[in-house]
């Protein structure tokens, strides 16, 4: 699925910007500031007020570029849907298919617009969010923990093979945008549970989900004055690129859901409950 | 002249074959055989005994064989097995106290023993990861090995195999914000 192959650049696929950017952002507007209570605990600080403050704003900008979207998209959905009912595929010369086809193309570049205007607010909030995440990661994992304090914090009082309480979210594992919401929430929801484990592995999460996020934010602003350009000649002789059909399709896939990148995290099979032996030998 | 020729030859045979003699004695090493029983509790028996006479030198082959028999009878039981043999081996000088814990701690602890170091993560940890990280997943098998086939502790390998990829998670975001400050 493509989402945007106008702006598509090597290297870069065009939907993974947004797959990686929304639910990324949206964790922030799920997490209340108690969801970081465990952060103040005195050992390992990653999620202080100012990170907190940075996810928040984030996900209040991503917030509303998401609802600028959907708006525009389902009018794209209505448009594309009349389009297709008119039979225009192949009678791209009549008259009324052209109007149709400026139309939608009016909605798609209203779609690129809405993404250049916000973009750079985008950019801002998230690279807030990732320089204050990635000053943490260095200061409380990076200098003050060895390797070794780094894997009894990860393990916490869980060494006996039982399972730390929180779910473990992968940030770029590709799962659909509506099930990433809910996975998130549930993580916010027991977040009264974590404690540095999770946490530590929450804030990696978030913040190589943030970098490359930021780095593909970067990239789709220099290819939307491309694509924008490209569309607006394409308003000159009122035609559909193949390329609309499927920005329509993949912006709605990402926003509504896409089924088939419906990848859940592999959790272990439950084990063996019986584990009362502790060697002398172990550390 | 022949009678002192005669008694000279006759010295130089003697001392021949007494070097010959001690030389064999001091050559003869001990046999060593791995032990030939399918039964733990025997197996780490005849272990014991040839540690003990002589064979101290091969205790990492030994040590292999015996995991490889537990696999053969695995249960819970077996890990407090090899912790008494390892103790065991402490007691006898054969192994170091902390030579004795990598062994029992490798395949039968969730913890890594790669990850045993000193100094930060920045500093020391993120300039050679991917080492580490290889380290890592070797001791995974060998934790498979040990939690898993020999002892039916599979929680406790599932909780190690999720400890790896948490620390992959983790150094790979902390060495990424490492790096930047550079």
């Amino acid at each position: 699925m493509n989402l945007l192959p106008v702006l598509r650049v090597p290297g870069a696929p065009s939907t993974m910007w947004v797959r990686h950017l929304i639910p990324g952002l949206a964790l922030a507007f799920f997490l209340p500031p108690a969801a970081f209570a465990q952060a103040n605990a005195p050992t390992i600080r990653l999620f202080p007020t100012t990170v907190v403050e940075d996810l928040r704003q984030t996900s209040s900008v991503a917030k509303e570029m998401e609802t600028g979207l959907q708006e525009v998209i389902g009018r794209l959905d209505q448009q594309q849907q009349l389009y297709n009912e008119s039979k225009c595929d192949g009678a791209e010369s009549d008259p009324g298919c052209q109007r149709l086809a400026k139309q939608l193309g009016a909605t798609y570049l209203e779609m690129l617009g809405i993404m250049e205007e916000r973009l750079p607010d985008m950019e801002h909030t998230v690279n807030n969010t990732r320089l204050s995440l990635e000053k943490r990661l260095r200061s409380e994992i990076g200098n003050k923990m060895t390797s070794w304090t780094l894997q009894e914090t990860l393990l916490g009082g869980n060494k006996q093979g039982t399972k730390p309480p929180a779910p473990t979210m992968r940030g770029r594992s590709g799962m659909r945008l509506s099930e990433r919401f809910r996975q998130y929430y549930q993580l916010v929801a027991s977040s009264s549970s974590q404690n540095d484990q999770s946490l530590a592995v929450l804030a990696s999460d978030i913040y190589l989900d943030m970098d490359e996020t930021s780095e593909l934010i970067a990239r789709t602003r220099e290819e939307i004055a491309r694509a924008t350009l490209i569309e607006q000649l394409n308003q000159s002789f009122g035609t559909i690129t193949p390329e609309m059909m499927e920005v329509v399709g993949g912006v709605k896939s990402v926003l509504f859901g896409d089924e088939t990148a419906n990848v859940q995290v592999a959790g272990p099979p439950p084990g063996s409950i019986e584990q009362a032996y502790r060697s002398p030998l172990e550390n | 002249m022949n009678t002192s020729i005669k008694a000279l030859a006759s010295g130089s045979a003697w001392l021949v074959l007494l070097a010959l003699t001690l030389s064999g004695c001091a050559s003869s090493p001990p046999p060593c055989n791995g032990p030939r029983t399918n039964k733990l509790d025997d197996a780490v028996s005849m272990v014991q005994r040839a540690l003990s006479d002589g064979c101290a030198a091969d205790f990492d082959r030994y040590y292999n064989d015996l995991l490889t028999i537990a696999e053969g009878d695995p249960k819970a039981e077996n890990k407090r097995v090899f912790s008494e043999f390892l103790v065991w081996s402490t007691d006898q000088g054969i192994l170091s106290q902390r030579q004795a814990k990598e062994h029992y701690n490798r395949y039968f602890n969730v913890k890594f023993v790669t990850l045993a170091g000193d100094y930060n993560n920045c500093s020391h940890t993120c300039p050679r990861r991917d080492q580490v990280m290889q380290s890592m997943q070797r001791e995974l098998s060998d934790k498979e090995r040990g939690l898993m086939k020999i002892s039916l502790d599979n929680s406790g390998y599932y909780r190690a195999d999720e400890l790896y990829q948490e620390v992959e998670l983790v150094l790979e975001a902390t060495c990424t914000a490492c790096a930047a400050s550079r």
